[in-house]
């Protein structure tokens, strides 16, 4: 089977700073991959680079994007706006933000079903009219039908980011990017919008590139797990592998920092020392002035994705470290 | 009454906050509001001469204000209270007409530069710059001197003395517009850029636009005075507040009343319309943005 979004050696410049150094990400069709990694590790350009929304600063020094085989970044207007619509969703970290303050939500809702046509599932009526949007609110849990007649201001985080994946959702698009669509919400609402958001996705077959700090999280619900660390993917593999069986020194010790596997009264591990901003493409691995394990060659040579055991890792010492772990 | 029956309503719905206050203008603003009602009626009633025949001769030349002629006599013997009142209606009626235009231009020009960026942007706003280094009167001469004086020169030059600024202030609060999510998410979705623009941009800058109207409103008003009063804008026996101006000058001495007249309701036009966009400022855009002018 071949994937449905295909990203090769891409690299994003934002003026001299580096965003991405050569990142690498496969999604199949229906599969839900996680993508963690700190803030600035280039988690978000990746996310935005898949729609082709880099902001204009952003040049692509290298690399394609490829959405069902289709070359993103090199489409022409018409082609990219089809495959956006056809394709594409995203849901953002601001969920108020990611509404039109001007609009009530009924009518924001319309105007995207109405660019779809009526090949969306709710267009059953065959109407214009208010049984699509109840049904498209309703999937997100929204049966209150004040909802659709509301603002975004009068609408609480949860209950707006819950409309914007309604709004995102509604074509059925075949990948959905969600850029930590949680991280504005406090944690009991968290849970509910992410169940929203994969039983939607389940149900509709949608692929989902999923943007987070939460690890554990991830861990549970996705297939796949990509951990960025300066503008690489630096270990991917199956969510259960890459998280409880960490290969590169930099997923083992994201995975001992995070809060929820500590075991009460054992230290936190930080990871030591702090990432690195990159002016150009780094010459070595770029986590070796941090790693434990590196050696002379880790700092003056790439290192290239090795395939260990269902995993890919990006580590010159990947095979030893196995051995290790 | 209506506020807390509201609250109750939503009160079982988790989530949904009630209606926000609606917000009113202060107390000075609204009084801006009153006084610009009140010259708009004045320029109404001149329609139907409420005070009187504007080019009737109804008494003695240059008399001092007293019953029959409340704001004196021009040296033709006309009362200059319903010449006034024309006057206020004309200087309204242009200014209005020339910051529509703006509005509509500013508006276009203004969202494509702030939203598309690149060589675009780089056009339109250099051509907006080279507008605003002229001082306005010389560019109203300029255009007067195009166009040949009249109306048409007088909403001209309101226009091109206004616009820049608006252009601008709408082209900054559209990049901010084109960077927020809902944007992005428009994109996503599929929409065209006339739906984007239209649909998203457009509304979201709404109130700046109404804000730099009012503003340019109060502009267009002093620019139709002075293009009038140095004899390019509108021309007599018409009047406008600038014509009137123009004529009493010669007299000022000898009938102060023929400049006080038309000099007060154009000072009151001013401010009523600057107090009046303060407050719909402060109501459209809460945060520090201040007028340039």
């Amino acid at each position: 089977m071949s994937a449905l979004l295909e990203v090769d050696g891409l690299e994003v410049d934002y003026g001299t700073a580096r965003a991405l150094d050569g990142a690498d990400l496969r999604v199949a069709a229906g599969e839900a991959v996680g993508v963690v990694g700190e803030s600035g590790s280039g988690k978000s350009t990746l996310g935005a680079a898949i729609g082709r929304l880099l902001p204009r600063q952003a040049v692509v020094a290298a690399g394609t994007v490829r959405v069902a085989g289709e070359p993103v970044l090199d489409l022409p207007p018409a082609a990219l706006r089809r495959l956006r619509r056809q394709r594409l969703g995203f849901v953002f970290q601001d969920p108020i933000a990611s509404l039109d303050p001007t609009m009530k939500v009924g009518a924001q809702l319309r105007l995207v079903l109405r660019a779809h046509g009526r090949e969306s599932p709710g267009g059953r009526d065959g109407g214009r009219g208010g049984g699509d949007v109840a049904f498209h609110l309703e999937r997100v849990r929204l049966d209150d039908p004040r909802v659709a007649a509301a603002y975004p201001h009068q609408l609480s985080g949860g209950m707006a980011q819950r409309v914007a994946i309604a709004l995102a959702m509604a074509a059925s698009p075949e990948l959905l990017v969600a850029d930590e669509p949680t991280a504005s919400l406090d944690s009991q609402v968290r849970e509910e919008v992410l169940n929203v958001v994969f039983a939607l996705a389940r149900q509709a077959g949608t692929s989902i590139v999923w943007l987070s700090h939460d690890l554990p999280a991830v861990a549970r619900r996705c297939d796949r797990v990509a951990v960025m660390y300066a503008g690489r993917v630096v270990e991917s593999g199956p969510a259960a592998d890459v998280l409880g069986d960490p290969v590169h020194p930099y997923t083992a010790a994201l995975a001992r920092s995070a809060p929820a596997v500590a075991v009460p009264g054992v230290r936190l591990e930080p990871v030591p020392g702090r990432p690195p901003v990159l002016t150009g493409p780094s010459p070595g691995c770029a986590f070796a002035p941090r790693c434990p394990f590196a050696e002379d060659r880790c700092a003056t040579e790439r290192p290239e994705p090795v395939r260990v055991g269902a995993k890919d890792v990006l580590c010159h010492r990947a095979a030893e470290l196995e051995v290790i772990a | 009454m209506k506020e807390t029956a509201g609250e109750k309503e939503t009160a079982g719905v988790k989530g949904v906050k009630g209606r926000r206050p609606r917000q009113r203008l202060d107390p000075l603003s609204l009084t801006g509001l009153g006084c610009l009602l009140l010259l708009v009626l004045v320029a109404l009633g001149s329609l139907v001469h409420a005070g009187g025949d504007p080019d009737a001769i109804v008494g003695p030349r240059l008399r001092p204000p007293g019953p029959g002629w409340w704001l004196g006599t021009d040296n033709l013997g006309r009362s200059m209270l319903p010449r006034v009142m024309e006057g206020v209606g004309t200087t309204l009626l242009l200014s209005s007409a020339a910051v529509l235009v703006t509005a509509a231009l500013s508006a276009g020009f203004g969202i494509l530069a702030g939203y598309r960026g690149g060589y675009l942007n780089e056009l339109i706003m250099r051509v907006v710059e080279l507008l605003y280094s002229f001082p306005a009167i010389v560019l109203a001469i300029l255009v007067a001197a195009v166009a040949g004086p009249g109306q048409l020169a007088a909403v001209a030059s309101i226009v091109l003395v206004t616009i820049p600024l608006m252009t601008r202030l709408v082209r900054a609060a559209a990049v901010a517009v084109a960077e927020r999510d809902y944007v992005t998410a428009a994109a996503i979705s599929g929409a065209g850029l006339p739906r984007i623009l239209g649909r998203h941009v457009l509304p979201n800058v709404a109130g700046t636009i109404a804000v730099q109207g009012t503003y340019a409103l109060s502009v267009g008003i002093s620019v139709e005075g002075g293009l009038s009063f140095l004899g390019f804008g509108v021309q007599p026996p018409q009047a406008s507040l600038g014509v009137l101006i123009r004529q009493g000058g010669t007299y000022m001495m000898a009938a102060p009343w023929l400049i006080i007249g038309p000099g007060v309701v154009l000072v009151l036009a001013i401010l009523s319309i600057n107090v009046l966009g303060d407050g719909l400022r402060d109501r459209f855009e809460p945060r520090e943005t201040r007028s340039l002018i």
